[in-house]
């Protein structure tokens, strides 16, 4: 189909139900997953979502274009895709804790579906509800927790995906909040497979500094000890070990092809950022940035529907970027952002009051890192993942920062700090710290429908000193 | 039992035809919500905010799982021009149709934002939706443009003509039907799910012929236009569609609605491809006693629930609007009791 193009801008929902009127049916019918005519259509507008409770649609602002409605309508059906996979005979996994790894396992048995039942944690927000985080406080998780506590409302309620057929959940060096919530979601019954994440332990800031020949470098420069590496691909070898237990199939040529379709992601991704932060007029608003990086991580549960989205966004973009068009401000003040924002709101604000997200370290760097093709593959999803954000320590994540603002001329970094997280509430100061000569502003995230005129007066005053 | 989802969780779960906890429960509390409330019928449907209020009253005495802003039937045509008396403490009263000589006289598409009660109900929704949208659905009925149509003109003119002038007739519900797509696009930005009501194209009002003619057409049309939205769109008739049920299946509604029905037999035509709602009695509901109630609802509910697409304990018609409260709530009670799913 020959698409028209429209000027670009961000639009309200009700702007999107007009544009959405003169969509034809035929045009709707054509995008369904798993190739299911009578429930898989998914080209919907935010209204309709809207209408099924996701309250905050109402304020948010979208992205105009058709690729940008496929995106949506495809990510906000995800509920139903994971109870539809099931009920069309799919084995469904929740992978949880690793953010990026063990999806690319789970790829490549056949009809197996990942899915991060943390991403729900956006949840509470989109629904302008407490409802989840009540219910996970009623179930022995506190205020005083992160928001992905949520997932533990999501087991007990069984509402939000189905039983999964296998739970892999990877705890060790990650979100120390997480593993809490993923011990719960044992105590309620559900049995997990339990997957050790090995401490990326600096080679420069050690006393026990190992031998350099027992070291390696991970592609953004990190050295590590390669005894990790060896201990993440044993555990990849379990993990593969019980897959193929459950389905009854032991293909490791699959693995391969994955790997390389997984990258053909990681690769449209990563382009779609490059030309965002170089683009004259940024082609992309920041909320829709980030639902493309973090489709990185299971491709939303029909990793090829989606890859298919996401090239139709790289084309839109890269049409954009040809023409010098895009839907900020030429003067847009350029940031980074640390650590995603469990309310998106914030990103519609922040580009409201002037600023233009050109580079994300959003904690899933695992997930955007390319796996190399050329070496066995459980030891190239080992090495990939060693490139991991919270893995490592601060000093290192600042680093990779550090390096991404001298390129792409950033004037600001914004950190986004969860209430009740440990591990934000931590290494959010240490990164304002360590950054010492970046302007730096970092925002606590209130409760949904909590961000509030003195959040907004941070903001306009921290974009008044970069300007 | 304890109920483990919010009614928005557990209709969410409906549509994508996975058992919830416990099947919904959502009788046809609309005008009665005032007497709950303790509002007069004319504050309730002339002024959004009180209807909303009194429908989230009424959802926090009962705690059953869908709130529904609606009043009566005729408020399009009443858009449309139709003149309607507001008593103090009834329901509006059809005074004048709009269409008195010719049948396409002075029918106007009216702005659903501007236009007499519409922007009542839309007003309604948008309060309902802010203050209770995230746990419980917000169900807006509308009426189907066949019953629209019989608010436009004289009933037994509009009957007459369906057999002596059906061009004509097709004419003005082709106006109304854009009307209504009108009201509905307006609903849906407003956070509201449309339900289609069209109780002047009963069984016990009309025949299978003048329904297939003149009422199935605009639903189909209207449904259609919903399932863009990939919405499940619920159709409700009153009255006797024993007639008309297979015809029903060929409106492609998702949810149906039934009144005075046999509904095991609408089980047995119908469940495959719709979910089923209804139909408890609504004079038992004004004029038996708690106790029975209880037992009759939690009977119905055992018999319907396994209905192969799912179902909703429902009445079959409105709560009647002086209905006992303690009835009201027998009925919810005894339905949650018997509607659990999950162990």
């Amino acid at each position: 189909m020959k698409k028209k193009r429209t000027i670009p801008k961000k639009i309200s929902l009700e702007a999107w139900s007009r544009q959405f009127e003169n969509i034809p049916i035929e045009v709707i019918k054509r995008f369904r997953y798993y190739d299911n005519d009578e429930w898989g259509i998914y080209l919907s507008p935010p209204a309709t979502f809207m209408v099924y409770g996701a309250r905050e649609l109402q304020r948010l602002k979208f992205d105009n274009s058709f690729e940008s409605l496929r995106m949506w309508g495809f990510v906000f059906n995800e509920t139903e895709r994971l109870f539809r996979a099931k009920q069309i005979n799919k084995k469904v996994i929740a992978t949880m804790g690793d953010l990026g790894t063990i999806p690319v396992l789970v790829f490549s048995f056949p009809d197996c579906v990942p899915f991060y039942p943390e991403c729900l944690w956006w949840t509470p927000f989109f629904k302008e509800s407490t409802e989840l985080l009540d219910t996970a406080s009623r179930l022995g998780l506190p205020e005083a927790t992160c928001f992905s506590r949520v997932v533990v409302s999501a087991f007990y309620k069984r509402s939000y995906f189905p039983k999964p057929d296998l739970i892999i959940a990877s705890t060790g060096a990650s979100c120390d909040d997480y593993s809490c919530v993923m011990q719960i979601v044992e105590s309620m019954g559900y049995e997990m497979m339990w997957v050790e994440i090995p401490y990326r332990r600096s080679t420069e800031f050690t006393l026990t500094r190992p031998r350099p020949q027992d070291c390696d470098k991970t592609r953004d420069g990190f050295i590590y000890p390669k005894v990790i590496e060896e201990y993440l691909v044993r555990e990849y070898q379990r993990v593969w070990q019980r897959l193929f237990k459950l389905t009854g199939v032991n293909n490791p040529h699959r693995l391969v092809e994955t790997i390389k379709k997984v990258n053909r992601l990681r690769n449209l991704v990563e382009e779609i950022k490059k030309m965002n932060a170089e683009a004259e007029i940024a082609p992309l608003p920041a909320l829709e940035l980030m639902t493309i990086e973090f489709g990185n991580l299971y491709g939303y549960a029909d990793f090829d529907e989606w890859v298919d989205i996401v090239q139709g966004i790289y084309d839109m973009v890269k049409d954009r970027v040809k023409k010098g068009i895009g839907v900020l401000r030429k003067d847009a003040i350029p940031i980074a952002w640390v650590t995603p924002s469990a309310d998106p709101y914030l990103l519609n604000l922040v580009e409201d009051l002037g600023c233009r997200v050109v580079e994300t370290e959003y904690v899933i760097r695992q997930a955007l890192t390319l796996i190399e093709e050329d070496i066995e593959p459980l030891r190239a999803l080992a090495r990939s993942f060693i490139n991991a954000s919270l893995i490592g320590s601060t000093e290192e994540r600042v680093r990779r920062i550090k390096q991404k603002i001298a390129q792409n001329k950033i004037k600001g970094v914004l950190i986004t700090n969860m209430l009740g997280a440990s591990h934000c509430a931590m290494e959010t100061r240490l990164i304002e710290r360590l950054l010492s000569d970046v302007p730096a502003l970092s925002i606590d995230v209130p409760a949904p429908f909590g961000i509030n005129q003195q959040i907004r007066t941070r903001i306009e005053a921290f974009v008044e000193t970069i300007r | 039992m304890k109920d483990i989802l919010t009614p928005r969780e557990r209709f969410g779960m409906l549509v994508i035809d996975e058992k919830p906890d416990r099947c919904p429960v959502i009788p046809l509390i609309t005008s009665h919500s005032a007497k709950i409330a303790g509002m007069k019928l004319k504050r309730y449907y002339t002024n959004g905010e009180k209807m909303a209020k009194a429908q989230i009253i009424a959802f926090e005495t009962y705690h059953h799982d869908g709130i529904s802003i609606f009043s009566e039937v005729g408020l399009i045509a009443e858009a449309m021009g139709s003149e309607f008396t507001y008593p103090d403490d009834d329901l509006p009263v059809l005074k004048n149709p709009i269409i008195q000589d010719s049948l396409n006289d002075r029918i106007i598409i009216p702005d659903p934002k501007k236009t007499k009660r519409l922007p009542v109900y839309l007003e309604a929704i948008r309060y309902a939706y802010k203050a209770i949208g995230d746990i419980v659905p917000i169900l807006a009925y509308v009426p189907a443009p066949f019953t629209t149509g019989m608010h436009l003109l004289n009933p037994e003119k509009f009957l007459i003509a369906t057999l002596k002038n059906p061009e004509e007739i097709r004419m003005i519900l082709d106006i109304v039907l854009e009307t209504t797509i009108k009201f509905c696009y307006e609903i849906i930005n407003a956070g509201a799910l449309p339900i289609i009501v069209d109780p002047l194209a009963s069984g016990s009002v009309i025949s299978p012929a003048t329904y297939r003619e003149f009422a199935l057409p605009y639903e189909q049309k209207l449904i259609d236009y919903l399932h863009r939205y990939d919405f499940d769109v619920i159709l409700h008739i009153c009255g006797d569609t024993t007639p008309m049920m297979d015809m029903l299946l060929e409106s492609n509604a998702d949810l149906i609605s039934l009144d005075q029905v046999n509904m095991l037999k609408a089980m047995e035509r119908l469940s495959k491809k719709m979910r089923l709602i209804g139909n408890f009695h609504t004079s038992k509901i004004m004029f038996s006693n708690p106790e029975e109630i209880y037992k009759t609802a939690g009977m119905m509910v055992e018999q319907l629930k396994f209905a192969h697409k799912g179902y909703i304990a429902s009445t079959g018609c409105e709560v009647p609007i002086y209905a006992p409260k303690e009835n009201v709530q027998a009925f919810i009670n005894g339905a949650k009791e018997k509607g659990w799913y999950w162990d």
